[in-house]
């Protein structure tokens, strides 16, 4: 039986253990910032935003459309061939739920510096 | 957790991408020409479109204008100038790899340009608003007539789009225009100076100020550099 007066397990609900991995990762965060401030965002600015080679980028985004956080949409502009990322509704709940979590995991690295 | 994901950091880097993002999608300058073009190419239907009808009262005569010309030109060219600012806004983020975020701020412009014309018409077909004799409209009445007029609702949809750009320096440009509209500055224009023409200095003042402010925001923003 368990002790009454003992306090919660903390990792039960620190903020850390809800950060999903898909997300929790500053490429793929920096995507969905993106891709949620510009409601759909090119290639191109993905990578040059980010910093990336087209092979990393491409790699991040296989990730993020896998776990249906984003929708990629191909299409040309005159001859130019050109790629499209759009946030979908998960991939929105998903960067609000990470943004939330940060923030928390912030409030609490800060009380308990504050002890 | 790994340094580099670090939550302080985190956060910092979607602030920072948040940023660039917005900075990257404006196009300021584009609908402050527009609409200072707009302005500026209403200048023959308020000197030319004004009719007057007057009736014999006791104690004189009482004249009303009306400009229908003003009413269906405003009406045309506003709903032009917000499909061209649409189309060019959207045209623009798509050639830098964005989407777009002005059709509120477009919706806005449309919707208020509606509200205007509707006053407008109350006014000049029904008289609404205006006073039954010779004594002149009150003060609250002369700065609803000037706030319900296509300036400030071009001022106001102007706040919109400072609010969607998160853009500290338009917020600043569209106060300051609205002041000057708003504020009953006069140097003597329609009652000692200017007749036919009185309509003259505010409607320069307006538009100068936009052609300035599009001016000011191109070269800051440096469209030609996009390309």
């Amino acid at each position: 039986m368990s002790d009454p007066l003992a306090e919660p397990e903390p990792a039960a609900t620190h903020p850390a253990t809800g950060l999903d991995d898909v997300v929790h990762q500053r490429v793929r965060l920096g995507i969905l910032t993106i891709a949620h401030e510009a409601r759909r965002v090119e290639f191109g600015f993905l990578r040059t935003q980010l910093g990336l080679t087209g092979g990393n980028l491409s790699q991040h985004l296989g990730v993020l459309e896998s776990a249906g956080l984003i929708g990629v949409e191909k299409g040309y502009a005159g001859r130019r061939a050109r790629t499209w990322i759009t946030l979908t509704h998960a991939g929105q709940a998903a960067l609000a739920d990470e943004i939330a979590r940060l923030k928390q995991l912030i409030v609490r690295v800060e009380a308990a510096d504050g002890r | 957790m790994a340094a580099g994901d670090d939550p302080h950091r985190l956060l910092a880097h979607v602030r920072h991408l948040t940023r660039r993002v917005r900075v990257a999608q404006r196009v300021t300058w584009l609908p402050l020409l527009v609409l200072a073009v707009v302005t500026l190419a209403a200048i023959p239907a308020h000197r030319y479109g004004w009719r007057s009808t007057c009736v014999t009262v006791a104690d004189g005569q009482i004249c009303r204008g009306r400009n229908l010309a003003l009413i269906v030109y405003w009406q045309v060219a506003l709903a032009v100038a917000y499909a061209a600012i649409a189309y060019g806004y959207l045209r623009a983020a798509r050639a830098r790899g964005l989407g777009g975020r002005v059709m509120p701020y477009v919706v806005t412009g449309i919707a208020l340009n509606v509200l205007v014309q509707v006053v407008a018409l109350l006014v000049t077909h029904e008289g609404w608003g205006m006073p039954e004799g010779l004594e002149r409209p009150d003060g609250l009445a002369m700065f609803l007539t000037r706030l319900i007029d296509w300036g400030p609702a071009i001022g106001v949809a102007l706040l919109v789009l400072a609010w969607l750009e998160r853009h500290l320096a338009l917020l600043l440009f569209t106060a300051a225009y609205l002041a000057v509209l708003l504020v009953p500055v006069n140097f003597g224009w329609g009652t000692h100076w200017g007749g036919d023409w009185r309509f003259l200095p505010p409607l320069v003042i307006q538009g100068g100020l936009l052609l300035l402010g599009g001016l000011g925001f191109a070269l800051a923003q440096r469209p030609w550099q996009h390309r």
